[in-house]
């Protein structure tokens, strides 16, 4: 996995199928990371995952919600159509959390999210 | 290496009949032992790997030129001698990663020829008269088929048929000949013959999934008979006892159904529920194993059986309701898997385990 920083929004990518404990560090790491440079506005590119089960949709929306806390925004991109077709069967899809095809189209989804934010009486 | 001296004496006064057949088999063996002891010594996979050529040279017999059936031999035992080298190094690298990996210690590594004489002897031996006819006068003697069919007013066909039937319940009768003590239950024989004839659809009738969890002594026996025909024919057994282990079960399932043709939806649904299957033996039972099998009838399918011997689940109904409150990751996910599934069945016994059984079919590509 790796995690950049573009501006005021953390690009996190994984890069091939994480086990619980290596999601758990990805967890711990972003959430870090989004604290530290005060990130507004996070991506999540899980475009290479071929399983999200429940363990890995939880921890995506705990990522969501702890960002949440730090008024950081989360975008999911790259889920592909089998596994989030998988995901809504199993019961667990990402919840609140905004999706969006691919990296492109999150950060325009992120940009007007944070411009929004941004704009302060 | 000391050798009794009595061995061959005894064997020598024994019953003439299967033990006169067994020479030729025994002479074989002896190359084969040459062969393999001259490379890895006393290595304990010696004796398996001994075994496990002259299963694949019976097995291969039929397309062999019977002259050619001692270079054969030869020629599969240092092939298989190569391999398990490789697969040493390989598991040596592994070897942090997973224990289960490890090349069994096999107390009777350096078998005395006498007693692996003794076990082919008494393999022949229980064959029927039939079986043991066929075989020698095909595998030894060399005559074919056809000519065995005219003899017998048969259609080759089926003397193919029996020929594998007969090979399938010899590497039986050997694995348990090498074994002290008979097998635990009635079930065993049958379960063991189903898998060394890579019968899917007896193996099924006799629910030689379930027989093999829960039967130590077939666990041990099916392995050698399971690395032969079954393990490329569509059966994975896979321990499950770490993280890691999730991602690689899943993986794997993954690609024995991708030999299936499954669309990569039904590849997804699948690999996903074995993950959530593999988590909660690792979660909640700490250790156990999943067995993945090829389906061929009605029509292509996965059935992945995944078991341990943990604490078992109290409230089984509770386990398999939906609830949100359960979601937070303490949820067993159970609901969602059976959602997933065609099939799904669990049974589980406090203190004693867990099974779950599910299976997919695959879906009409066109539709
Ligand atoms: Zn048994």
């Amino acid at each position: 996995m790796s995690i950049l920083r573009q501006g005021s929004t953390l690009i996190a990518s994984v890069h091939t199928a994480l086990d619980d404990s290596e999601l758990e560090r990805f967890r711990t790491d972003l959430v870090a990371q989004i604290g530290e440079h005060r990130s507004r506005g996070v991506i999540i590119d899980v475009a290479a995952l071929d399983v999200i089960d429940s363990f890995a949709a939880l921890t995506l929306r705990t990522i969501a919600e702890m960002a949440r806390l730090r008024g950081a925004r989360t975008v999911i991109v790259g889920i592909q159509p089998e596994v989030a077709f998988t995901m809504v069967r199993l019961g667990m899809g990402t919840g609140s959390i905004p999706t969006a095809l691919d990296l492109e189209e999150g950060l325009a989804l992120l940009t007007g999210g944070v411009d929004d934010g941004r704009r302060r009486p | 290496m000391t050798r009794p001296q009595s061995a061959d004496g005894a064997d020598a006064t024994a019953s003439a009949g299967p033990l006169q057949e067994a020479d030729d088999l025994t002479e074989l063996q002896a190359i084969v032992r040459r062969v393999v002891g001259a490379r890895v010594g006393t290595h304990p996979a010696a004796e398996d790997l001994v075994q496990e050529t002259l299963t694949r040279v019976l097995a291969a017999a039929p397309s062999v030129d019977p002259g050619l059936l001692e270079p054969y031999a030869i020629v599969t035992a240092k092939n298989l001698v190569a391999s398990m080298w490789r697969d040493d190094a390989r598991k040596r690298r592994n070897q942090h990663r997973a224990a289960d990996l490890r090349v069994p210690e096999s107390p009777e590594a350096q078998a005395l020829l006498g007693e692996e004489r003794s076990a082919m002897a008494s393999a022949l031996g229980r064959l029927d008269e039939h079986e043991r006819a066929l075989l020698i006068e095909h595998e030894l003697r060399g005559t074919d088929t056809r000519t065995i069919a005219e003899e017998e007013g048969t259609t080759p066909g089926a003397v193919a048929a029996r020929l594998s039937r007969s090979r399938a319940r010899l590497r039986v009768e050997y694995v348990l000949g090498l074994e002290s003590g008979d097998p635990p239950t009635d079930r065993c024989r049958p379960v063991l013959l189903a898998l060394s004839a890579a019968d899917r659809r007896r193996q099924r009738e006799l629910d030689a999934a379930t027989h093999l969890f829960s039967c130590d002594f077939c666990g041990r026996l099916s392995e050698p008979l399971l690395a032969r025909g079954q393990r490329q024919d569509g059966v994975l057994r896979i321990p499950v006892a770490a993280d890691p282990d999730i991602v690689k079960a899943r993986g794997s399932a993954r690609e024995l159904a991708g030999r299936l043709g499954f669309s990569r939806t039904d590849l997804t649904v699948l690999a996903t529920a074995v993950s959530e299957l593999c988590r909660n033996i690792v979660r909640f039972a700490g250790s156990g194993e999943l067995l993945v099998e090829l389906l061929d009838e009605p029509r292509p399918g996965v059935r992945v059986t995944a078991r341990d011997r943990g604490p078992g689940i109290a409230d089984l109904e509770a386990a398999m309701r939906d609830g949100v409150s359960t979601y937070g990751g303490l949820g067993l996910g159970l609901p969602g898997v059976r959602r997933l599934m065609d099939e799904f069945a669990i049974s589980s016994e406090q203190g004693a385990g867990t099974t779950v059984t599910i299976t997919i079919w695959g879906k009409d590509p066109s539709t």
